[in-house]
């Protein structure tokens, strides 16, 4: 008996020796290893249509495939992309732009106006057939269009291969600041508007290899995993010392770290503050927290319970019982908690990301409670028989907080609102409402909703220029982005002017009334400016740059300039513009991952592993049979 | 009456995948917020045209179910959403992912099954096989050091949760240098398929252990009280009393007998292979069905949720049916 195990076990390391004997002799995997930069990112990429674009990653792929007509510089100022030069008539209405001579597509063919006029005609067809319909018509998921239509483009030509001629209504300095990528018409023509829109049944994915004139092109998609870009070899600007780009998605935060430390990654981004605070003493690490272009809020239904909408309480309608509670509401504490520490507390719905624009209130509130039941009682608002303060109609005030399921952090912010507005003598009933339930809630009666809330907590994320978080609190709005149903003529007048106001001082005094007059009356109260906790390794790549400098984070911010400007720690010489190949030839023989030996390890014991499968199965396999012989 | 019993079992198994699908209509019709809402969420203007026109693309214009009651009393409607969602079903067309735009969920399902196969089919054999060994030796050795050791161990693995044994693992794997996320370098250019093997075996490690740790402690608690209890039968005696080697006494009679109440545990643990996933892949990255499962939640995929949901719960249903099936198999007096 003794005697035929341990032959059978020779005959299963035998066959443990063939395996391993075929895995050994290919053990350097890659035969000239090229420079990859890994990025890890808690989001899952869903699109690579631009115009489907949604999340940060979304736009972050599609910045590292397309220039902008005008791109994003280190501190978000308009810089040379696919235009190099531009100027605007004396009246400011007719923008000239210069395209950059003898660019070309990533595929070879000549980058030209006509592809930028193409791709601007895109957005006005969209808009032209939305004013038709008299209901609208959108590009995708419609974030991209309107950045021009917000500058007030109303007709583009291209008069020559290098000439880009645009038309606008009004004189305005956001055209520099569209964010809509330039994309190849030699390819994108080929189909209707209706596939390009997202709204025919047969839609225009623009599935890998993407054609494109950013530094790098997407070659390899798998969805829920990671995208994979090379070098485009026609880039016409400096190119980064990475031969690709890969960017991986993570459900768990903390693999994602992990990866870091090992090195298999080199950046990441979402990392939780407990993992943030562990990063900061790695070696070779360097974190990042930075400001986020955007704010989470509590939102007012300002409309309360006028005819047809379905606030409980017409307090919610008195700017001055907004401010009151705006007092009972401890930012700091709920940045402490909350957010870990890692935020701002916020007053302005202009972002101190902003540093142009932000300004603090000329009369802020702080968190004082005695402030707050002053101003109630002040108000009007005398407390009933049990200490609860009633409304005009001598009702007792109950709000409804409520906020979207995929914002679970919203749960700690309510409960501290609902203990401060307790001691204040009004009610709080905090709930969850699942998302799709809470944007249909927030619809207003004139686009056949039923704005059945009180108080939700939600939040919104910005653009390089403030236009699209002012926008949000306009009477226009009422129906469309506006959650707050908040009017207020002198705000919408001012939107207008800073729309068009080409001095920037003239228009920071603008931007300045209007963050005043959103602050007092308070449709918002704006709770924090979270940060945006990023890591990256030190010791593959240099050169890392934060956009913007002051406070801003090196990728996924705007545009591609952070990849770009990355160096290789490990070369002898600087790579010289000399060193641009075609993304296969590697240029120099960098070890990758944690170095030196650590490459084999891993493999040997892979290998081993798939040996204990394999001889076990073959021992289970030969001892059935013996089984069955004996009985 | 063998193939009584067979059908029976296949009928059983047959009406809980019926009332599964029936489930998977009702439920996803329950969700807060309607469907076209849910399809258009990050669209910021949504007009009343283009909600109509998404209702009209999806179907969601059509009476939910066949019948019908308005003002002329009951009536037939045979254009309604059960009949379609049934007759899609049946075809293996499960719909549209709203996520990945355009792809259909079969194809987004079917990317995802292999690598969840892989690293539980290759999980359960290890488990089984080191279970199943582990228990019998123990039982077999009972009150001896192996047995003390084994079961002190099994009883920890047993309740420790898999999230939890991952994380230890993932940093343990991360100091030697194996890769603690994915199922492939992303990106590598491989020389041969046997260095693609070596790249995936090495990713496989990790969550490989995982699995097999994870349920090695359960088969082998099992197994061993199993062989226990076979040791005390009369047959075991008379075989001793026979002068019959040990050894065999072990594999030939007392074994096969043992391997009763395993079999069925097996059986219904295959069917948990999806289940059982979503942790360990969210733990190691791991390309297969638990991370689609979250993604998909985070997003709000419905309809690969509802896939998901269907081949989860029909899994859970051919698990059991295999498992009754080899239980009269191995058992004569079930079939009756």
């Amino acid at each position: 008996m003794r005697s035929s195990i341990r032959a059978r076990l020779t005959a299963a390391a035998a066959a443990a020796g063939l395996i391993l004997g075929g895995l050994a002799p290919s053990g350097p995997v890659v035969a000239a290893d090229p420079l990859v930069l890994r990025a890890g990112t808690d989001q899952d990429l869903q699109v690579l249509n631009p115009f489907n674009s949604i999340l940060v990653v979304d736009f972050e792929v599609f910045t590292l495939n397309y220039d902008l007509l005008v791109n994003f510089g280190p501190d978000l100022e308009p810089t040379p992309g696919f235009a190099d030069q531009w100027s605007v008539s004396d009246d400011g209405l007719t923008w000239t732009f210069r395209i950059r001579e003898g660019m070309k597509w990533s595929d070879g063919t000549p980058a030209t106006s006509e592809d930028a006029r193409y791709t601007y005609q895109l957005a006005l067809d969209a808009d032209a057939k939305s004013q038709a319909s008299a209901d609208g018509y959108y590009l995708g998921a419609g974030y991209l269009e309107p950045y021009l239509l917000n500058a007030g483009v109303t007709a583009v030509s291209a008069p020559d291969p290098r000439t880009l001629v645009v038309e606008t209504s009004f004189a305005s300095t956001l055209l520099l600041q569209a964010y809509v990528p330039i994309l190849p018409k030699h390819i994108w023509s080929k189909y209707t508007l209706d596939d390009i829109a997202n709204v025919s049944a047969t839609p225009f994915l623009n599935e890998p290899p993407v054609v494109g004139t950013g530094p790098y092109q997407a070659v390899e998609w798998k969805p829920g995993e990671f995208i994979r870009f090379t070098r485009n070899p026609n880039y016409w600007g400096p190119q980064g010392a990475a031969d690709e780009v890969i960017i991986l998605t993570f459900d768990n935060a903390d693999t994602m770290v992990q990866a870091l430390k090992t090195g298999e990654l080199d950046y990441v981004r979402g990392v939780q503050p407990a993992q943030f605070d562990a990063l900061k003493t790695e070696p070779n690490i360097v974190t990042v927290a930075g400001v986020s272009n955007g704010f989470s809020e509590i939102a007012f239904n300002t409309k309360g319970n006028t005819e047809g909408y379905g606030g409980s309480t017409s307090a919610l309608t008195d700017p001055g019982f907004r401010d009151a509670l705006g007092w009972a509401v401890d930012q700091a504490k709920l940045v402490e908690v909350t957010l870990g520490g890692y935020g701002t507390p916020g007053d302005s719905i202009v972002p101190p990301f902003h540093t142009r624009w932000y300004t603090r209130p000329d009369n802020p509130r702080s968190f004082n409670l005695d402030e707050a039941n002053r101003r109630l009682d002040a108000a009007g608002y005398t407390r009933g028989t049990d200490g609860r303060r009633l409304d005009k109609e001598g009702q007792p005030i109950v709000l409804r907080v409520t906020w979207p399921s995929s914002e679970a952090e919203n749960e700690t912010n309510a409960q501290f609102i609902k203990e401060w507005w307790g001691q204040v003598g009004i009610g709080v009933d905090a709930y969850v409402t699942e998302e799709g339930k809470l944007l249909e809630d927030v619809v207003p009666p004139v686009a056949g909703g039923p704005a059945n809330f009180d108080v939700q907590l939600w939040g919104w994320v910005g653009d390089p220029d403030p236009t699209s978080l002012l926008n949000v609190l306009r009477t226009e709005e009422i129906g469309s982005f506006s959650d707050s149903f908040w009017s207020n003529a002198r705000y919408d007048e001012l939107f207008l002017q800073q729309r068009a106001e080409a001095d920037t001082a003239k228009r920071f005094d603008m931007i300045k009334e209007m963050q005043n007059l959103a602050y007092d009356e308070a449709p918002y109260i704006v709770m924090y400016y979270d940060a945006e906790l990023h890591a990256y390794r030190t010791d593959k790549f240099a050169g890392w740059r934060s956009q913007p400098s002051e406070g801003g984070t090196p990728l996924f911010g705007y545009g591609s300039g952070g990849y770009t400007v990355l160096t290789d720690v490990n070369a002898v010489p600087t790579p010289g513009p000399t060193d641009v190949t075609a993304p296969t030839a590697g240029s120099s023989p960098t070890p990758s991952g944690t170095g030196g030996g650590g490459d084999s390890l891993p493999l040997i014991l892979g290998a081993g592993g798939l040996v204990v499968i394999v001889a076990v199965a073959i021992i289970l396999l030969r001892r059935r049979p013996a089984a069955a012989e004996d009985e | 009456m063998r193939g009584g019993y067979v059908l029976r079992r296949l009928g059983v198994a047959g009406a809980t995948i019926v009332a599964i699908v029936l489930f998977n209509f009702v439920l996803f019709r329950l969700m807060p917020g309607s469907p076209e809402r849910i399809l258009l969420r990050g669209v910021p203007n949504v007009s009343a045209e283009r909600l109509e026109a998404t209702r009209q693309r999806w179907g969601l214009n059509d009476p939910v179910l066949p019948i019908v009651i308005d003002d002329g009393g009951p009536r037939l409607a045979l254009e309604n959403q059960l009949f379609k969602y049934l007759a899609a079903t049946v075809g293996g067309d499960l719909g549209f992912s709203f996520v990945a735009r355009g792809q259909e969920v079969t194809d987004v399902l079917a990317q995802r099954l292999w690598p969840t196969l892989l690293l539980f089919g290759l999980g359960e054999l290890v488990a089984i096989v080191l279970g199943l060994a582990l228990g019998a030796y123990s039982g077999w050795r009972r009150g001896g050091p192996i047995d003390y050791l084994g079961n002190g161990v099994s009883l920890f693995l047993y309740a420790t949760p898999y999230f939890l044994l991952g994380m230890v693992l993932l940093l343990l794997g991360a100091a030697v240098g194996l890769p603690t996320f994915g199922m492939l370098t992303a990106g590598a250019v491989y020389a041969d398929v046997w260095a693609r093997l070596g790249d995936l075996g090495a990713h496989l490690v990790l969550p490989l252990a995982t699995v097999s740790l994870g349920l090695v402690g359960q088969y082998a608690i099992v197994m061993r009280s199993s062989i226990m209890e076979t040791l005390s039968e009369d047959y075991v005696t008379t075989a001793r009393a026979m002068g019959l080697p040990d050894g065999r006494i072990l594999r030939a009679h007392a074994l096969p007998n043992a391997l009763l109440p395993t079999v069925s545990l097996i059986a219904i643990n295959l069917g948990y292979v999806i289940a059982g996933a979503v942790t360990v892949e969210v733990v190691f990255n791991w390309p297969g069905l638990g991370t689609l499962t979250v993604d998909a939640l985070t997003a709000r995929d419905y309809p690969v949720l509802q896939g998901v949901f269907l081949l989860l719960s029909i899994t859970v249903v051919l698990g059991n049916l295999v498992a009754d099936l080899v239980y009269g198999l191995l058992d004569p007096r079930v079939r009756t």
